[in-house]
């Protein structure tokens, strides 16, 4: 899958934003959003958020989550386990792009948070290329991926599902010689 | 546009659109990490299309600088993106393995044909050209004892041992997977929401059942 | 698209893996096949000719039913070579083995040969092995394009794979995916409207 097409599936997330109009509730396909009210806070998709911004037409407010202190300490567990933590949002480094891309004036410290944010993708990719590399070691068949972004899967597709294929077809051989 | 309209999905009870919605995006991406032909969700994507159709006729009645119009395009733009990216998966697979889904389809009923009827038609007229072209190109000038075209022969099948990634959307226990090289079988249980890689044939009943999601 | 498929009959990378010869010695006399044998005038081929023939058509002859040729495995499998692969994959030249080393060395440890499970498991060994660092060039773009000369097809291609993933990656990275194109198919298909229309001006 393209990395454009991740971010497309991000883009159904929903995120705060000050309007700065008024307008009725809109009936969208997929789910009703507002009714905006200029000056109050409004849940809308992603997609939609970033229209607004670029068109001038609101604010966004950063995600809870998405704040050099919350980020930090996130970054730390990462740093301290073996494992992959569970990280704030399924598309924390999309989200990340797509709102610091789109409204980094909006967001305090938008410059710290896309390092830190880099810092913790690095983090994972290495220990994600380690993983992959000791699971293609012992052969195994099964593994699981908890807390993987889809981004992060994403990283590592065909590749990975590809050297499994091949290496099931290999074992296969000498299972049925060996028999 | 005042109403966001209860769709009927068959006979089933009424769903809303934004149920469809995310059920044909779900469909979709199965569809697209599965190795094999999944079965055909025309009702959704025929549900999802006249949604769609009623959009773009109401947004005909609004006024051009009309605040939504924008947004609802860029909606429709996006489902149009899921919807055409389906089919044209769909049709992808089909032409890789036109003779498999067409011998595998004989033997299904009506209700549960995995093509639907425009890709039945399609997929019958694609194994016919291809027929034509390798007589007329190839076939022809052989040997008359080589000059048949061997379907069994050149039938391509897809690799359900292929490796994907999937979430259990409920738990599932004991799902085998057959042994490495030392033969060891394994028995996994996925927990609801976890997220795992291995093969797609010990999951592709759970796939078509819903309890797992490919990612 | 690759949905992983299995190998069938118009697979070309099947078609040139079951091309390598190997060579095979002839248990029985055969007629009018000397031509067979390069370096003999004779019309026929006598008990004891080696040849290099291709698997396609070693396999056939050396079945249980139709036992015409017995089969050597060609040296790059042999113990000699295993060892080295054993040693360390890594630093082997994996090209120079068989463009097909994998491919071909399966379908060699099919025939029965008393070798035959140990050219298996040098095979997934060295898989496995040599994956790492397969990934690693693939994942690093500054990668110089040379070091894919020393793998093999499918080495190559999970190279390919990885290397174009990471490119896609990066580039999103770097400045954002952008817009979703639209299929080269339809902006052609649009130009073409268009150069028709241009027909009428």
């Amino acid at each position: 899958m393209d990395p454009a097409e991740v971010e497309f599936l991000a883009e159904n997330q929903m995120v705060s934003i000050v309007p700065n109009f008024n307008f009725e509730r809109i009936y969208l396909i997929s789910g009703d959003v507002g009714p905006f009210r200029a000056g109050l806070p409004v849940q809308v998709p992603i997609w939609m958020a970033t229209n607004l911004r670029q068109r001038q037409k609101c604010r966004i407010i950063a995600p809870d989550w998405m704040n050099t202190e919350k980020l930090e300490q996130v970054k730390e567990e990462e740093s301290q386990s073996r494992f992959f933590t569970k990280m704030p949002s399924e598309h924390y480094m999309v989200e990340g792009h797509l709102l610091l891309g789109a409204a980094s004036e909006d967001i305090p410290h938008a410059d710290e948070i896309r390092t830190i944010l880099k810092d913790i993708w690095d983090m994972r990719m290495s220990k994600l290329r380690s993983s992959v590399d000791a699971f293609i070691k012992i052969g195994g068949t099964h593994a699981k991926l908890d807390h993987l972004t889809a981004m992060e899967i994403n990283s590592i597709r065909p590749l990975l599902p590809h050297a499994l294929d091949e290496l099931y077809k290999l074992q296969k051989i000498v299972r049925i010689i060996s028999i | 546009m005042e109403n966001a309209d209860d769709v009927a999905l068959s006979d089933e009870e009424p769903i809303t659109a934004q149920k469809v919605l995310q059920t044909l995006q779900e469909v979709w991406l199965n569809e697209k990490f599965s190795p094999e032909l999944l079965q055909h969700q025309s009702d959704l994507v025929d549900c999802i299309l006249d949604q769609m159709q009623q959009m773009e006729e109401n947004l005909q009645k609004l006024k051009k600088n009309d605040f939504r119009v924008v947004i609802h395009r860029m909606e429709l733009d996006r489902i149009r993106y899921i919807v055409t990216d389906y089919l044209r998966i769909r049709l992808n697979k089909i032409e890789t393995y036109v003779i498999h889904v067409l011998e595998q389809d004989v033997s299904r009923s009506t209700e549960d044909a995995f093509l639907s009827p425009p890709e039945l038609k399609f997929a019958k007229e694609f194994l016919a050209h291809m027929e034509d072209h390798f007589r007329l190109i190839a076939l022809r000038h052989m040997p008359s004892n080589v000059q048949d075209f061997d379907k069994a022969k050149m039938v391509v099948i897809p690799n359900i041992s292929s490796h994907v990634f999937l979430r259990a959307k409920q738990s599932i226990t004991g799902v085998v997977i057959e042994g490495d090289v030392e033969n060891r079988e394994e028995e996994v249980d996925l927990e609801e929401n976890s997220q795992h890689i291995m093969q797609y044939k010990p999951i592709a009943d759970y796939l078509k059942t819903g309890a797992v999601q490919l990612i | 698209m690759n949905f992983g498929s299995l190998s069938h009959y118009l697979s070309i990378e099947d078609l040139f893996a079951t091309q390598e010869r190997l060579p095979c010695k002839f248990v029985v006399p055969v007629h009018r096949l000397g031509f067979l044998d390069p370096s003999s005038e004779n019309e026929d081929i006598a008990v004891g000719t080696t040849v290099e023939l291709p698997y396609w058509l070693a396999q056939s002859l050396c079945s249980r039913r139709c036992n015409i040729v017995k089969v050597e495995i060609p040296k790059i499998y042999k113990e000699a070579y295993r060892e080295i692969l054993k040693a360390d994959a890594c630093v082997v030249d994996l090209h120079k083995f068989g463009l097909f080393f994998y491919e071909f060395g399966a379908y060699l440890s099919r025939l029965e040969h008393r070798d035959s499970t140990e050219i298996g498991s040098v095979l997934v060994q060295t898989f496995k092995e040599r994956f790492r660092q397969v990934m690693d060039w693939a994942h690093n773009s500054g990668t110089d394009p040379a070091v894919t000369q020393r793998l093999d097809s499918l080495e190559r291609a999970l190279f390919r794979e990885g290397h174009q993933t990471r490119a896609q990656l990066d580039a999103w990275l770097s400045e954002g995916a952008g817009q979703i194109t639209a299929a080269e198919m339809v902006i052609n298909h649009k130009k073409r409207k268009l150069a028709v229309l241009d027909d009428f001006c």
